[in-house]
């Protein structure tokens, strides 16, 4: 009791100590927002000289110097590296991310276009992952030691072992050139979206399947649970009264982990699929070094990371109760 | 009965507390790589980028080319080996360079408060939100593709990893009675951090090497896939798959040697790791199981 008040003293002030700054939670978030758009953005501009001249690209092989002046002072090329720097961020604060170099076209305009079919992805990818990994994980967790469980879960150990792209190839040799049943590549009709959706689906399951599996097994084990069966409650009663709603709580941080992850990680997967999103127009616009629509792409995805990732810390703290009161996590 | 079953069956738990079946099937199958890698010589005598344009499209089990030849003839037993020597060196080589960062700078946020550690936590913070992905893909196709960009990039930007772990453990270690005691018998703090602190974080680091070994051998054949981490040509697993895609009609074995490899170079990693967690879960537990 006394020792434990000591440590959360210690552990106060140090952490007083350690933030120059005492931020309630929320500006916390902001000023770590403020820090990753920083960070990202000063990142590839330190970069982009590396890759090249973009004027040199836009204008082609055969530019004269006079064409390629023009490029330059169109587009802004023409001024120093920092003062473009500085052009971008005074722009961004007024929230215009610049033209594409490609097109044209405002750059987060065509992000945002692009930004429906990831979405559509990611969702239908989670949900899938979600259907998938509920019932097998609950029935792997119920009796882990059943011979055909032991079996499954070998076989869910080397799933989790291959990597969504290397999936998403197996099933394109398998559903859409062996048996000839579902289109390879496309986005137009519900059949384009079942193999993009399995692939992705396929890496994310094995892991969720892993930690309910554990979560339930865990459960199981647990006092609450023993004095359950102790008054008689029988063995489903028990797996959705008790087992259950634990071993949920625990798999949401996975789910909304999984769920940033598939803004980002759906990248090769679109690619393969010729999947209109922001990880394909990123494919596409990375060879012409497209640099508004790039940087724009990566804020845009930071963003939608850091969003969800606010929302599963938050949503995990209003559904478990013992957090409810806790101290706030730095 | 009881008498009798009691030994045998401590004597089981003694045993099963050394000794879990994914670490031995793991180190198993990390001693077959480990000797395909060393034996790579003597191994094949195709060259992996010798083409033969008479034998384009072998199946797997010709004579000469057991694994088949892909579509310039070239055979694939001896891409496959080149292309798990390029896999093993960059994962390795990013591993390593995570690591000694990671480890440096979390036991440095750990034993130093005040702006060392704000600076530490928040690049942790900052770099772990990255959208990963994005950004290694932006980095190496900035940079240009190379064996050099492509563990640096990874290497650099999955360092936080190995942080954040190193710095939770080791601050909850510098709490420690002993630890403190030490501090105040007058051990430096450069000796408590080598004596007390790096073999209490050893588990938890062996562990997450293995996992961060899978992690990045599978980022390493993504860029690879999409054109932008190994050469173009160079016999990688990433670009045998991304040379696969337009054959898988004529010739899908172009597809399944490489992606073979990388599943079996994962799955031995993840059997690493997963063994490893499992025997200190047992062994700190104790008779509980």
């Amino acid at each position: 009791m006394n020792a434990s008040a000591d440590k959360a003293a210690t552990r106060a002030s140090t952490a007083g100590r350690e933030n120059w700054l005492l931020l309630p939670p929320v500006l916390r978030r902001l000023r770590d927002l403020l820090v990753l758009l920083f960070a990202l953005i000063t990142l590839l501009f330190l970069l982009l000289p590396l890759a090249g001249d973009p004027a040199e690209i836009l204008a082609g092989m055969d530019a004269t110097p006079d064409q390629l002046a023009a490029i330059r002072e169109k587009y802004g090329l023409d001024d120093s590296r920092f003062n473009q720097y500085l052009r971008y961020w005074g722009n961004l604060a007024q929230l215009d991310f610049g033209t594409s170099l490609v097109d044209d076209q405002p750059a987060m305009g065509t992000v945002l276009r692009h930004l429906p079919a990831t979405l559509l992805l990611a969702v239908m990818a989670i949900v899938t992952t979600i259907a998938i990994s509920l019932p097998v994980g609950t029935w792997l967790g119920f009796r882990p030691e059943a011979p055909a469980r032991r079996v499954s879960a070998w076989v869910i150990f080397v799933m989790q072992g291959i990597p969504g792209f290397v999936f998403a190839l197996i099933l394109i040799q398998i559903f859409a050139v062996s048996l000839k049943w579902l289109p390879a590549i496309g986005f137009a009709r519900p059949e384009n979206w079942i193999l993009p959706t399995l692939a992705l689906a396929s890496f994310l399951a094995p892991n969720l399947v892993r930690v309910i599996a554990a979560n339930v097994s865990e459960a199981m084990r647990e006092d609450y649970v023993r004095t359950a069966k102790a008054f008689g409650a029988s063995p489903v009663e028990i797996l959705w009264r008790h087992a259950l709603p634990n071993a949920l709580l625990g798999a949401t941080a996975l789910i909304g982990t999984q769920f940033a992850f598939l803004m980002s990680g759906s990248v090769i997967i679109e690619s393969i699929f010729a999947w209109p999103g922001i990880g394909w127009l990123l494919m596409e616009r990375i060879q012409s070094l497209d640099f508004p629509v790039i940087q724009a792409i990566a804020i845009l995805i930071a963003l939608l990371v850091f969003a969800i990732n606010t929302l599963t810390d938050l949503s995990f703290h209003l559904l478990d109760p013992r957090l409810r009161r806790g101290a706030s996590h730095g | 009965m009881a008498d009798q079953a009691m030994p045998r069956a401590s004597r089981i738990a003694a045993l099963r507390s050394r000794i879990s079946t994914e670490l031995v099937v793991g180190i198993l199958m990390g001693g077959l790589l480990a000797a395909l890698l060393l034996l790579r010589p003597w191994l094949s005598d195709h060259d992996p980028m010798g083409t033969d344009l008479l034998n384009r499209y072998q199946p797997p089990g010709t004579p000469g080319h057991w694994l088949g030849t892909d579509q310039l003839g070239r055979d694939l037993w001896a891409r496959a080996l080149a292309g798990l020597e390029w896999s093993m060196t960059t994962a390795i080589m990013a591993t390593a360079i995570s690591l000694m960062i990671g480890t440096l700078l979390g036991l440095l946020a750990a034993q130093r408060e005040g702006v060392v550690r704000t600076l530490v936590r928040q690049s942790i913070d900052t770099i772990l939100s990255f959208p990963g992905l994005i950004v290694a893909i932006c980095v190496v196709a900035l940079w240009g593709q190379g064996y050099w960009p492509i563990v640096l990039t990874l290497g650099l930007l999955s360092w936080p990893v190995f942080a954040r772990v190193c710095f939770a453990e080791a601050l909850s270690l510098l709490q420690r009675e002993y630890v403190q005691s030490a501090a105040l018998a007058g051990m430096s703090r450069f000796q408590i951090l080598i004596q007390h602190v790096l073999p209490g974080l050893r588990p938890v680091l062996m562990v997450m090497l293995a996992f961060h070994f899978a992690s990045m051998l599978i980022s390493e054949s993504a860029l690879s896939f999409l054109g932008l981490g190994a050469p173009l040509g160079e016999p990688t697993w990433g670009n045998m798959l991304a040379a696969s895609r337009a054959e898988l009609f004529e010739a899908p074995w172009m597809m399944l040697v490489p992606a073979a490899g990388i599943v079996i170079a994962v799955v031995t990693a993840n059997l690493i790791g997963d063994g490893i967690a499992a025997l200190s879960r047992r062994q700190g537990k104790g008779i509980d199981v």
